[in-house]
């Protein structure tokens, strides 16, 4: 008897906590007070993702996801090998794609030196990447000169920070209409010459069986069909959407580089109904949708590789 | 003669210390730099705008109680859930209008006027104010439920067992379950020093300067947030999830204090109430909105509290940084540099010019040195904190504006650590924009990176 006066005392005692505010656990015999079977969320991870990518299929491969192993990038979207220092390493992925299309695709780190390498889709980039313009505050050291790697053309250029003591070393190239850039930085030069060196041995393969990159190539005089998304939301955001034709005039990929999960959905079937012209070759253009007023982009970049 | 080995090795470390160990010279001290009006406020343009200043500040600092009934307590509508009784109390760091002060008032606020709440155990009296928010919704085993966002305050307070507050009767959330389960996060109060400022740059400078620093080389994108209504840019709030200093003011009233006003116009429940029947007609003790716009006075008295409260941030003038302390003028000069030439002016963008103003001068075409973009940016699964609102994910914030942040004791969005290096340091983490500046800042030396200190805890 007194057992049991004990317990009621104690359960008193205890189920305030839980029996407040806008829900409670349901007791059961074993677990009176329902904490064995509760499963705390884990730490670290982002559960409300906010506008991320997407695509119709797994099949094709996608910008964002190159994977790292041991001290090997791979990218197959960009077909990009890269064999970097073995004392370098990635501590932190990057973010996911912007809504004006540029990707973090891989953040190295050395002994105070560190590797950025980016992609900006130039179907929607904000300004011409092309166009370098250094704040004052750098200073360039070498102006940008073209080289061959891997039997790619690449822009080489380089500038410092005085205060900072920083040095850049950047080399940019254009893959399947995206300006892939390296960025190399640190205060030490040597140690930044030998990464050059080693960036020399990078393999690229994106090459003759990669669909043709067209931009604007959604134009009425190449559409047979169209069926406009509807976007219930008002979220306000940009949807840059990238897209693979196939000969037959079918869309046969969608990629949506950045929206919300209902948006990307709205966006994927309304695209996958969209029927072009037959051409002899694949084609993966960029269309945009969802607010375009309030991120004006410039008129697409002038970079032969995406004229008709 | 023996080696003296013991004060060789003192002089090494103290050596190495001072060398190596770049430390946030803390908050500066000194007198309040903040908290004034503008300047043309102050110099009373256009006629009694000074009046409606003074008045602002007066409600803010008002503490209210539920009907308005206890003595220095006159402010109508406290509850019945709430976080503090006054705007001042937690906007009060080093001035009236500012943010986390030294001493937590929420310890009082729990139990005062008879109140029968239980601190929780994350709010403490030397702590930030906080306010929490559970991310998820929990299901019917009391688990949160990642396919259920609920992300809306949980006030930590109640009126119940106050004389005022009647025969309502109901419980605090459950704030134990929500630690057990790693379903809170909390936030602090954001400082508003020169908020009218920000509140008048003109949608097209904003997107001028994210424009000018799209073509950078470090990783750092942005976006914006926008009003559901019209579509126009969003900027006030951690998330910038706000629109205008009376939406910022209505909504905090609200959801802070409890009080219905013109702008959110119903007594406020919580996320999971409103699921169900809502907040118990004992607990609805005055008409609403209980702010509202005064019939039958003259000037300032006219003004419902919401709109006092605008009018008050609004002409708060920015903070006075400080050229010489910490570390003097050369130290803070460099580390202003360093600032940009690392790339923290990418997202703390130095400053930025208003548009043209219909209330005063000081408002008018000036230039705002916020250290702020007013974009949101992901910051990664370091800083998430899985709410999502309006444009902006779980792992998205705005770039908080900087001024001010010399006197700032608790930094972050949840108040998380009260040491500047530990807040840059917590930039980084996967999915993190600021990851390559991050990386910049640790590849500059000590020195260098104590400049960079010296020169926000000069701002």
């Amino acid at each position: 008897m007194r057992l049991l006066f004990c317990l009621i005392a104690q359960l008193l005692m205890v189920q305030p906590v839980f029996a407040q505010g806008d829900f409670a656990p349901p007791p059961s015999k074993d677990d009176p007070l329902g904490i064995q079977r509760l499963k705390p969320l884990p730490a670290g991870v982002i559960l409300i993702p906010g506008a991320v990518p997407s695509a119709s299929d797994t099949r094709t491969s996608l910008p964002e996801t190159g994977t790292i192993r041991k001290n090997v990038y791979d990218n197959a979207y960009f077909g990009i090998t890269w064999a970097f220092p073995e004392q370098w390493g990635e501590e932190f992925k990057g973010p996911p794609p912007s809504d004006t299309g540029q990707y973090v695709l891989a953040n190295l780190v050395g002994n105070r030196a560190s590797i950025l390498v980016t992609a900006q889709d130039l179907f929607f980039a904000l300004t011409p990447p092309s166009k370098i313009a250094l704040p004052s505050y750098y200073k360039m050291e070498a102006e940008p000169s073209d080289i061959q790697i891997a039997k790619a053309a690449f822009s080489r250029y380089s500038y410092m920070s005085p205060v900072a003591g920083l040095h850049w070393v950047v080399f940019a190239t254009e893959i399947r209409c995206h300006l892939v850039q390296f960025v190399l930085s640190s205060q030490d030069t040597k140690l930044l010459e030998q990464v050059v060196e080693n960036l020399k041995q990078i393999k690229l393969s994106a090459g003759a069986d990669v669909p043709r990159c067209v931009a604007d190539y959604a134009r009425p005089e190449n559409i047979v069909y169209k069926s406009d998304p509807v976007l219930a939301d008002t979220k306000f955001n940009p949807i840059p959407v990238r897209i693979i034709i196939g000969k037959n005039g079918k869309v046969r990929h969608v990629h949506v580089i950045s929206a919300f999960a209902s948006q990307a959905q709205t966006v994927t079937d309304a695209m996958m109904q969209w029927r072009f012209k037959p051409s002899e070759a694949e084609i993966e253009t960029g269309i945009l949708f969802g607010s375009s007023i309030t991120r004006r982009r410039a008129p697409t970049t002038s970079a032969s590789s995406i004229s008709e | 003669m023996k080696r003296p080995v013991a004060p060789i090795l003192w002089m090494t470390l103290l050596f190495v210390g001072v060398a190596f160990g770049q430390t946030d010279p803390g908050v500066r001290g000194g007198g309040a730099a903040a908290g004034g009006p503008l300047s043309s406020v102050a110099a009373n343009i256009p006629a009694t705008i000074l009046n409606f200043f003074n008045d602002g500040k007066a409600r803010f600092q008002e503490v209210d109680s539920v009907s308005g009934t206890v003595a220095g307590e006159e402010g109508v509508g406290l509850g019945p859930r709430y976080n503090s009784r006054s705007c001042a109390f937690c906007h009060a760091q080093p001035a009236v209008g500012g943010t986390s002060p030294a001493t937590n008032p929420q310890v009082t606020d729990a139990t005062a006027d008879g109140a029968r709440n239980t601190v929780p155990s994350f709010i403490t009296s030397a702590g930030p104010v906080r306010e929490a928010r559970f991310p998820f919704f929990f299901d019917s085993n009391g688990n949160p439920n990642p396919n259920d966002p609920n992300g809306g305050v949980e006030d930590l307070f109640t009126i119940t067992g106050r004389a005022d507050a009647g025969s309502c009767n109901i419980d605090q959330p459950s704030f134990s379950i929500a630690q057990q389960t790693n379903d809170i996060i909390f936030r602090i109060p954001t400082p508003t020093f020169g908020a009218g400022l920000i509140e008048n740059i003109s949608d097209e400078t904003l997107l001028a300067n994210s424009q000018q620093n799209a073509n950078n080389n470090l990783g750092v994108t942005g976006t914006f947030n926008h009003n559901g209504n019209d579509g126009t840019i969003s900027r006030f709030g951690w998330k910038a999830q706000n629109k205008s200093l009376t939406i910022f003011a209505g909504e905090a009233y609200n959801v802070e204090q409890g009080v219905s006003n013109e702008v959110f116009t119903q007594e406020r429940p919580l996320p999971g109430e409103d699921r169900k029947s809502g907040l118990t007609a004992a607990c609805k003790i005055n008409g609403t909105p209980e702010d509202h716009t005064n019939f039958n006075t003259t000037a300032t008295g006219t003004l419902s509290d919401t709109i006092g409260f605008a009018m008050f941030m609004r002409f708060l003038a920015p903070p006075t940084p400080s050229t010489t302390t910490p570390g003097g003028s050369t130290s803070i000069s460099n580390g202003r540099s360093l600032f940009s030439a690392v790339g923290c002016n990418l997202c703390h963008t130095p400053s930025l010019t208003t548009a043209r103003s219909s209330f005063t001068s000081s408002l008018n075409n000036a230039t705002a040195n916020l250290f702020s973009d007013m974009e949101i940016h992901h910051m990664g699964n370091g800083l998430a904190d899985n709410v999502g609102q309006g444009g902006a994910g779980g792992d998205q914030f705005r770039s908080a504006p900087l001024w001010g942040l010399g006197q700032r004791i608790f930094f972050l969005h949840d108040g998380r650590t009260k040491n500047v290096m530990t807040a840059i340091r917590s930039h980084s983490s996967s999915g993190s924009e600021a990851n390559s500046v991050i990386n910049n800042f640790n590849n500059l030396s000590s020195s260098q990176q104590q400049d960079i200190l010296n020169f926000l805890r000069s701002l």
